[in-house]
Parts: C-alpha cells; structure tokens; sequence
C-alpha cells in the first residue's frame, strides 16, 4: 500500500533517522581494526557462498544466503582475538518472541519466530544523548488519513496477553543484540521487497525491545531511563539493511511524549554481480567469471554492528 | 450474507461457467437425464458413458469465494457453455488466461463497526483489468482495501469521498465521488447507476462511457443512459460522478483476427445470409421511460 516503515514507525511510535549512529560510525572509522586484510577475508568469503559452495553450475538462493552469513560472522567471530569480550555472544535460531503493546485503544502484538537472534551478557549503551531523546518530543508521527495504520494487519484473537524474550530468567545470555533475517526464498514472490524487509527489521527489534525492557522494568508503560538497544541487519544475499533501534519509552498508548528511535541505513550491495559462468555474446567475454563490485564499506557495517557494544 | 449478494450480483455480469469435470465428489444431486428430439449432440460433458445426452455438470465452481478479497482470483472459461455444458453463446472461447480481481460495486459499504456516515477513502494505484474494458482502481480507506471502477482522470493519491445523506442544496461533486442522486446538481455526468438502493451498480460501467442526470422529481431521479433510454429511479441510489476511465477504448484498432482471438472471440460464420429486416441503419422513437421506482397507484375510485 504504502512504505511498510512508516507503518511500523507508527504502530511502534518511532522517529526515523538516516543513516547510522555516530557510535558505529566512530567504530567504522577505527584504525586499529585493521580492516584492510578483512576485506580480502570477506571477498573469500562472498566468492565461496556464490561461486563454490555447490556441485551444481550456480548455488540457489536458500543455500548461498545461509552460507555467506555463516561465513561473515565466521570473520566477525575471528576478531574475539583482540576483544575477549566478544566471546560472552551467543546465536539463538528460530527463537520465538512475543511483545504485546497498546497503540491508541488498539492492542498489537508481535509475535513468531524472529529469524536469528544474537543475545549477549551485557547490554548495547544507548546510543543518543538525553537531548537527542527529549528532542523527539517535538516529532509529530505522520497520520494516513483516510487510511487507518492498522491496514494489513491480521485480526486475531489473543486469549492471554503474552510478553516473552523467548528465553528464562536467569540465563547469562539475556540482552538481545542484534536480529538477522535472511531472505533465502528462491522465488522472488516468496522475497519480501526492501522496504517490507525494513519494516519487518523494525517490528521485530521492537518487539524484543518491549519484551526485554517489560522483562526489566515491568509492564507498566513509562519513559525508560535506561534505553534498550537492539541492532538489527536484514538481507537477501546482496542487499543489506542495517537498523538500530532504540527504546525510549514504553509509553504507546498517546501519540505525544518521548518517541523511540531508529537509524536506518538501507540498501547496501556488498557485491554488484557475482558470475558463476562468464558470460560470452559474440566471441568477446563481456563479464567475466567471479565477484565484481565489491563493496567493504558495507562489510565494514556489518562488522561495525557486530562490535558495537563491547568496543 | 450483504457481501456474498454483492458477490453475486458482481458474478452475474460474467458469463455463467461450466467446468466439464466430474471429478468433483458427487455431493450435487445428478439431474435426470434429458432424452433429446432430434440430432443429438455430442456435447462437451460426455464421458463415454452410455448415452448421449448431458448431464448436469457441476455449477459454476470457481465462483464459491464468499469473503471479498483484493489478491486476483482464478477463474475458469466457459467457452461459451452454460451449467448444463451445452453451448450456450457463440463466439467464445480461448485467448489469454485472465485472473478476476473482485471489484466492490456497492461504493457506501461500510466496514464491520463503521458507523453509517460519510467516509474518504485514497486511491492507491490505478490499473488494467482484463476481465472488463474500464481500468480499476485500488482505493484504501479505514481499515480495508477493495477495488472500483476508475473514473476518467483518477491518479494514484487522490481522495475520494462517498456519502449517503442528502441535503437541500446540491454538493459540487468533484470526479470520482459517489453520492446519492437527489443530492447531486442536475446535468452532472455519472456513472456506475444502480437502479435500487444498495443493490450495486449495474449500469453505465463501460470504459468511458457516462450518463446525465436530467431532472429530480418528487423523490425520484431520472437519467439518460449511454443508449439515450431514460431511467428513472430513487433519489437515494447512489451513483458516481464523471465517466468511466479508458476514455479511448472505442478508438482502438484491433488490427488482426489474432487480437480478437487473445480477446477470446472466437470468428463469426462465414455463410452468406441474405441481409433480413434486422440489418441497417433504424430511426425509432426512444422507448419509454424506464422506471425502477414503485409508485403508489392513485386511483380515484369512489
């Protein structure tokens, strides 16, 4: 109908800000990383997801998505050398996550499988000032009108309202770090387009947001001294979506009063093509076999995101 | 029960279809066999069963959707052939495969819990349909999507308003709006008529075609169809204002049989008929004014 993001940010009262936040810039930026021999690392990587991870002439989509994640967090895995605290991650596929808030007399929830989810021991430091945060006072969230925001979505009857992170109490992994979704569907239907694939980023991190600051603070709806940060990256194999989102309030039932934040950075190819056969019209070889276009900026974000919070 | 009589009548504009397949499981009671004079047939149903005349074949099955939906369903072709799977109408069969998109005909329908009232709703995109020679147009508004008839220059963002009260003094419609005929000013272009309150339109649906509202009597309205017949129906039957989009539909050139055949007609006989009384250019006075509306017979009767 419309860019689902602006109505997850409405559903999830939450003020969109381009590109990444500072914090991960400065990790970006870090010389002592060492980012220049990763990048070969990570070109290795992409050309063994894409080009030879099969016996047949071309991997499909469901096998080289999987793959190349596996392989980009082997690489970001490989850093715990330098940063011990690294280690104190862990992966959690298939987790189910359950976060129910109150939108304006509307009840919504988030409920499923939420892809794959990285928890860590300690907490993401919020990543805006407290000026940042009481600016988004003034941010009005767009309406729709005629459209109601809660086009789409699916009416369900809820017999218990249910907020669940997914996991125990007690158990040492319990903040959520980063979310990844993989889009590996082979048909391209089945894909969700890059902006669906944002909005569904938004919903989640929001979701285990809630669950997690309900979890820590109790249900009822307030402004949250501490915010919870929750990363997410979505991508389809070659696009990536990277998103940070912060928790500011549980407060959702007014439209006005301190908004959450999200920082979006959207649609970076890590590679432009990655040809498995060289293509040949006419004798000449106009591309030739292998990855072309490779971009380590948005490796760098990946990896960025991954060492926020312990860096 | 409202939507699924909307549905119906929505069907009924479309041919009546007859899948030849048995494989349904015979929850139809079979009908009883026809024993026909004359040369019979061998009709489309016939399965080697042992005798020769058809069957009832199974209803119309790809039109059992009650609950409306805006994603295209697939529907089956006829050919031509009626329930019973003998031909029914000539000249049809083949061309492309085309998916039916469930267009609401009855503009004031309201959403479950919505409130009799006024309501805007957004058109979101404007497209082909290949089930009728309008374009149709996705409008969003509350809660629900569903698609209508575009009207001529209706672009993707615009807001159109349906409203069902009447007042004095005439609304200055602008083009897509639907609003009852007694609140309308007279001379307007309309389309998309229904000829009973909150029947569904049935009249004046055809790509860029328009009726005239002529004058307002008593409670009642009459208006000139494409055809020049006038019809005279309620005040409170709510019609759409400006003409039907794909203004140029008349003007195209089919340009080959093969197009007429993608169309799914199929060619006419090629016997040479002595031209009858039916041929030719007719100058008739205009048929009577049709009415919908029931009077009550005043009769003087002492």
């Amino acid at each position: 109908v419309f860019p689902g993001v602006r109505q997850a940010q409405w559903l999830t009262k939450t003020k969109l800000v381009e590109g990444l936040p500072p914090a991960v810039q400065g990790i970006m930026d870090n010389p002592a990383l060492e980012l220049q021999e990763l990048e070969e690392r990570a070109k290795h990587m992409v050309s063994h997801a894409r080009l030879w991870d099969t016996a047949e002439a071309a991997p499909r989509r469901e096998r080289y998505c999987p793959v190349l994640f596996e392989n980009l967090i082997h690489i970001c895995r490989l850093m715990s050398g330098k940063y011990p605290s690294l280690s104190k991650r862990m992966l959690a596929r298939n987790c189910r996550v359950a976060a129910m808030w109150e939108r304006e007399s509307i009840l919504l929830q988030v409920r499923g499988l939420s892809g794959i989810l990285m928890n860590s021991m300690s907490p993401i430091p919020p990543v805006s000032s407290k000026e940042e945060i009481l600016a988004t006072k003034e941010h009005v969230l767009e309406t729709f009108y005629p459209i109601a925001p809660t086009i789409d979505l699916q009416e369900v009857n809820v017999y218990k309202e249910l907020n669940d992170t997914g996991f125990r109490d007690g158990y040492p992994y319990s903040y959520p770090h980063t979310l990844f979704f993989l889009e590996s569907a082979n048909v391209r239907t089945d894909r969700f387009r890059p902006e669906q694939l944002r909005a569904k980023m938004l919903m989640f991190a929001f979701g285990n947001a809630l669950a997690k600051a309900k979890a820590l603070h109790g249900n009822d709806p307030k402004v949250l001294e501490q915010p919870v940060v929750v990363q997410s990256i979505g991508t389809d194999g070659q696009l990536f979506q990277f998103m940070v989102f912060q928790l500011n309030t549980t407060d959702l039932v007014s439209n006005d009063g301190v908004k959450n934040l999200v920082w979006v950075d959207s649609d970076q190819n890590l590679y432009e093509r990655a040809q498995c056969v060289p293509e040949v019209k006419k004798g000449v070889v106009t591309k030739p076999a292998g990855i072309s276009g490779f971009q380590p900026d948005t490796f760098k974000k990946f990896l960025a995101l991954y060492l926020h919070g312990t860096v | 029960a409202m939507a699924a009589l909307g549905l119906c009548r929505a069907f009924g504009a479309l041919l009546l279809s007859a899948g030849p397949r048995r494989a349904r499981p015979p929850a139809l009671p079979p009908s009883p066999q026809h024993w026909l004079p004359g040369p019979v047939s061998a009709p489309a149903a016939c399965r080697g069963l042992g005798g020769s005349a058809p069957r009832c074949t199974t209803d119309p099955l790809w039109k059992c959707r009650t609950k409306y939906t805006v994603r295209p369903v697939g529907m089956k072709k006829t050919g031509g052939r009626d329930h019973t799977g003998r031909l029914r109408v000539r000249g049809i069969g083949g061309g492309h495969k085309r998916r039916y998109r469930m267009i609401d005909f009855q503009r004031l329908r309201y959403e479950e819990g919505a409130p009799p009232e006024p309501f805007t709703e957004k058109v979101i995109s404007v497209r082909y349909d290949p089930c009728r020679s309008a374009d149709i147009a996705l409008v969003a508004g509350g809660n629900r999507k569903r698609w209508i008839i575009a009207t001529e220059n209706m672009q993707p963002g615009n807001s159109i308003t349906n409203s069902p009260h009447i007042s004095r003094m005439a609304v200055s419609a602008s083009e897509g709006d639907a609003y009852p005929l007694g609140a309308l000013p007279v001379g307007t272009l309309i389309c998309n008529l229904e000829s009973h309150p909150g029947k569904g339109a049935q009249y004046i649906r055809a790509a860029g075609t328009c009726g005239m509202l002529l004058r307002k009597v008593n409670g009642t309205a009459i208006v000139q169809l494409p055809s020049k017949r006038h019809m005279q129906v309620l005040e409170t039957c709510v019609a759409t204002v400006g003409r039907v989009s794909n203004v140029d539909h008349n003007k195209r050139v089919i340009g080959k049989a093969g197009r007429n055949r993608w169309l799914g007609k199929r060619p006419h006989t090629g016997l040479w008929h002595r031209k009858g009384g039916w041929a030719g250019r007719k100058i008739k006075p205009l048929p009577p004014m049709k009415s919908y509306v029931n009077l009550p017979r005043v009769k003087a009767v002492e």
